[in-house]
């Protein structure tokens, strides 16, 4: 899927606005500010079954999803950072 | 997140960082649904969801997915999705219960408050709120706007028929909000007797939904602890014999600002914050990655 970069902006006395009026230091299409224009990959489809995720948490404890979940259902996030 | 526990709902939530970074980020938050660490991006990769429009030359950034949730049953098939185009936009808590609940985003399901008089209205009654206590950056929160209509009478579904009023929402302009597309009640079919004419309406109790986000720009410099949603709710109601007069109520709702949960990577002299390795952390994001990339280039 060819992704198209969300450039459009308006420079104000705080920085760049979005279309959202969302205002940042980068126009965006600029490193953090690298938004998708229009349609972007989302992953699995609703009515599929959720891959499997394997990986360490923040304790460096092995994880499984579908081990630790069990039978309770679930909401997995997929998030930027916890840094910036 | 007492919700998502009282529900029986497991939260998790990955990300590219290290396990240090995201251990102060929960000490930090008082965080405790389970953070996983996907250093390499691979799970990511693997959900196809990486953001491949930031270059890999990118230091700090490349890495970062399309931020998104899913939501899962239990038997682990996806339920729900939600992604958003702007980076700064996120669904918020409220909406992802009611979809675990199962009450679709567009419909009204159940009568929501019990304490709603039971004996028929003569006339449209309407309220509206704010779903959710306050306006945070980030989080999307829903303006909704609930009507009764009495029986026998019906509202025009958007868009009414020429001449007449659809019910709908309009805020004033307010640059300290971010907008997004209206939800609507799916609406029924209606011709009046003895015409051809047919057009689109609501019944009974009629629930639109309008998804807000505070606006990143009132972070700047402080930005205002509170914000005003002010607009006007429109409706107008008919029966098979008449039609009211086109009804505009205006709203005005304060809500709170709360301020961003943002770790900051640059303290200002003399300021502490929350989360005082963010900076170092940055830095060591910076140089895993340029690492790596030489590493694949030796």
């Amino acid at each position: 899927m060819k992704v198209e970069v969300e450039t459009r902006a308006e420079q104000t006395k705080h920085g760049w606005a979005d279309q959202d009026g969302f205002v940042g230091p980068f126009r965006p299409g600029n490193g953090p500010r690298n938004d998708p224009r229009g349609a972007f990959p989302t992953g699995p489809d609703i009515g599929e079954k959720m891959p499997d995720v394997q990986c360490v948490d923040a304790n460096g404890q092995a994880f499984d999803l579908h081990a630790q979940r069990g039978d309770a259902p679930a909401l997995f996030i997929f998030f930027r950072s916890a840094v910036w | 997140m007492q919700a998502f526990d009282d529900a029986g709902i497991r939260v998790y939530a990955l990300s590219y960082d290290e396990q240090e970074p995201l251990k102060d980020f929960a000490a930090a938050y008082n965080i405790t649904y389970t953070l996983l660490s996907d250093p390499g991006s691979e799970v990511i990769r693997q959900f196809g969801i990486l953001n491949t429009i930031i270059a890999e030359d990118d230091h700090p950034w490349f890495g970062i997915p399309y931020p998104g949730t899913y939501l899962l049953d239990s038997t682990g098939t996806i339920t729900h999705k939600f992604f958003e185009n702007n980076l700064a936009v996120r669904v918020g808590p409220e909406q992802l219960l009611r979809a675990f609940r199962g009450e679709s985003l567009a419909e009204l399901t159940t009568p929501a408050h019990e304490e709603e008089p039971k004996e028929e209205p003569e006339a449209v009654t309407a309220s509206v709120y704010l779903e959710g206590e306050s306006l945070a950056l980030s989080v999307q929160r829903e303006l909704v706007a609930r009507l009764t209509v009495p029986g026998g009478s019906h509202l025009y579904a958007s868009p009414a028929p020429q001449g007449m009023v659809a019910v709908d929402i309009e805020l004033d302009e307010n640059p300290l909000l971010v907008l997004r597309d209206i939800v609507r009640p799916a609406s029924e079919t209606h011709s009046l007797k003895g015409t051809a004419e047919t057009f689109e309406v609501h019944h009974g109790q009629v629930e639109l939904r309008l998804p807000i986000t505070i606006n990143g720009a009132v972070t700047k410099g402080g930005g205002p602890n509170e914000v005003v949603i002010a607009g006007v709710l429109r409706w107008q109601s008919c029966n098979d014999e008449v039609c009211d007069l086109p009804v505009s109520n205006h709203f005005e709702l304060t809500v709170p600002v709360d301020g961003p949960v943002l770790p900051q990577i640059r303290v200002p002299e003399g300021k502490t914050t929350n989360e005082p390795r963010a900076g170092e952390h940055f830095q060591q994001m910076i140089h895993r990655h340029k690492n790596k990339i030489q590493e694949n280039n030796e």
